[in-house]
């Protein structure tokens, strides 16, 4: 049971730290990024690919940071140019391509057949299943450093400009500020965060394939992020462990819920948690952690 | 005299249909100008051509000198050309204090190395910056509200505040869209004297489209009046609206 606590906690604190990136797009800065997997992803593969090359994994996991932070590049520069909307469909577009040449390049990352035997994370310390509970301990820090950037960079003059953008572009430009460098900038920060993301995802599952790497993994992270609050720091951080005891929970309610089959479930699952963001919406939209308008 | 702000013969069409027609004006340094006109007349469009949210399809907007056809808003705001909105454009999630503070010129606190390195330097910009913002804050009478979001103010509030963030920018000339708007009489005096004080004391130009014509009269020293994307008359406020050709356009001859 503590064996299965830890590795819940280890996934919940993985979403929390896309959480967190996504909030900082989103929530303060109004960028509709409908494409974190991809960075997710591209911060997984490069990570493992470079420890399964005889990386240690501290380096892989910096280089899996940066690489999904200056994928980000391109990506934030057409948001440039694009209203709301358009940049949701590209995002979106975006993460399945990325999804599909991950499967379609086997020369690099195996394709379908996906790369097994990525290192444990604390593998080689020689502590057998305390690594698990290191591993908590090592993303328990990442995320209050991540928290920690996010509460002071809210506060600071740089957090008040990339809100004055969320709130009004027009009017930015009208103050004589661009808000250009900053949007560009705040995507690459948040993707790098979902890159990390991926490194330690990789290194926990030990196994990677195309298909862990599915739009809906993004629209979790926006659940998570809606549930816990927009725009709210706290919020990213309650909404993905509240995300996770839905997640989690509903494999418990397959004990209660009569002739329902294990693939079933899957589904239901999945409606569960449709059916909390509906309810969430409905009796509280400003999200667990968010003020009352 | 040479003018601080000025357009010549622009022209401006959406879809065919003429929005400005060879509209020219000027403003001097240290001016109070005022643009009167019907609805649609093209007052809104020719300020957005002067601030460069919209280009015009030709004629020359030139600003302290310089040629600033096609130069993008933001630039134009660094010149010192500012502006306010007919909707208040708040920035609603921050606090009104956050709104002036935002729009302060700075050297270092809205880089990205700022967040991570530098604390002292942001802090000390800051106080500098916090301690003009009050000064506007005071001096626009919206101390009371200063740590309120500015989504809660009243219409006319808000237009307190955008004035008062284009404060913050230090601007040469302001372009005020229809600042007495929805404003109630005593607030519409207090503006106008706010006006009258920023332009005796700071030197700063203003250029002011509004309906309410007697206290648009009381406050500019030159008055354009448009109708159907043409200045059809301008001069001494006063002479110029008992014109009968602008009684005529502007009153649509009820008059």
């Amino acid at each position: 049971m503590t064996a299965y606590l830890v590795a819940v906690g280890i996934v919940a604190l993985i979403y929390m730290l896309l959480t967190i990136g996504l909030n900082l797009q989103y929530g303060y800065t109004g960028l509709i990024n409908f494409g974190v997997v991809a960075f997710f992803a591209i911060g997984a593969y490069t990570a493992a690919l470079l420890t399964l090359a005889g990386w240690s994994l501290a380096p892989a996991f910096v280089v899996a940071m940066v690489a999904a932070g200056l994928l980000a590049y391109p990506i934030g520069l057409l948001s440039l140019r694009l209203s709301d909307d358009y940049l949701a469909v590209v995002t979106l577009g975006f993460s399945e391509v990325v999804r599909l040449v991950i499967q379609q390049e086997r020369w690099l990352t195996n394709g379908v057949q996906g790369l097994p035997g990525i290192p444990r994370i604390f593998q080689t310390l020689g502590i057998g299943e305390y690594a698990e509970l290191a591993t908590l301990a090592v993303l328990v820090l990442c995320n209050l450093a991540a928290i920690a950037v996010m509460l002071h960079l809210v506060r600071s003059p740089y957090g008040r400009l990339i809100q004055a953008i969320r709130d009004d572009e027009v009017a930015v430009e009208a103050i004589g500020k661009d808000p250009r460098r900053l949007k560009v900038q705040v995507f690459m920060l948040g993707s790098g965060l979902a890159g990390l993301a991926g490194a330690f995802y990789a290194h926990f599952i030990t196994y990677l394939s195309p298909d862990q790497f599915l739009p809906l993994v993004t629209f979790y992270v926006w659940i998570a992020m809606i549930i816990g609050g927009t725009g709210r720091t706290s919020g990213a951080a309650v909404g993905s462990l509240i995300l996770m005891v839905f997640l989690e929970g509903s494999r418990f309610a397959r004990d209660w819920i009569p002739g329902v089959s294990e693939v079933q479930m899957a589904s239901v699952r999945l409606a569960l948690v449709g059916l909390a963001l509906i309810l969430f919406t409905i009796y509280r939209p400003q999200g667990m952690m968010g003020r009352r308008q | 005299m040479s003018a601080l702000l000025a357009a010549t013969g622009v022209h401006k069409s959406f879809d065919g249909f003429r929005v400005l027609d060879n509209v020219s004006f000027a403003v001097p340094e240290r001016g109070l100008t005022g643009i009167v006109g019907t609805n649609g007349a093209g007052k809104s469009t020719l300020f957005a051509v002067v601030s460069g949210q919209l280009d015009a399809d030709s004629g020359r907007v030139s600003f302290a000198d310089a040629d600033i056809v096609g130069m993008p808003p933001l630039r134009r705001a660094r010149l010192g050309l500012g502006r306010t909105f007919q909707v208040p454009r708040e920035f609603a999630h921050l606090t009104v204090r956050e709104n002036f503070l935002v729009a302060a010129r700075r050297e270092y606190g809205e880089t990205l190395r700022s967040v991570f390195i530098g604390w002292g330097r942001v802090r000390r910009e800051e106080t500098r910056l916090v301690e003009r913002a009050d000064g506007w804050i005071d001096f626009l009478n919206l101390r009371a509200v200063a740590d309120k979001p500015a989504g809660t103010l009243s219409g006319g509030q808000k237009k307190l505040l955008e004035l008062g963030r284009m404060l913050m920018t230090e601007p040469r000339c302001i372009l005020l869209d229809e600042p007495f708007a929805g404003v109630n009489p005593v607030l519409v005096e207090e503006i106008s004297n706010r006006i009258r004080e920023l332009n005796a004391t700071h030197g700063i130009a203003f250029v002011i489209i509004e309906h309410h014509l007697e206290a648009l009269k009381a406050l500019v020293q030159h008055l354009y009046v448009m109708d159907q994307g043409r200045v059809i008359a301008d001069g001494e406020p006063a002479a110029v609206l008992a014109e009968p050709r602008v009684l005529e356009a502007y009153m649509g001859g009820v008059i």
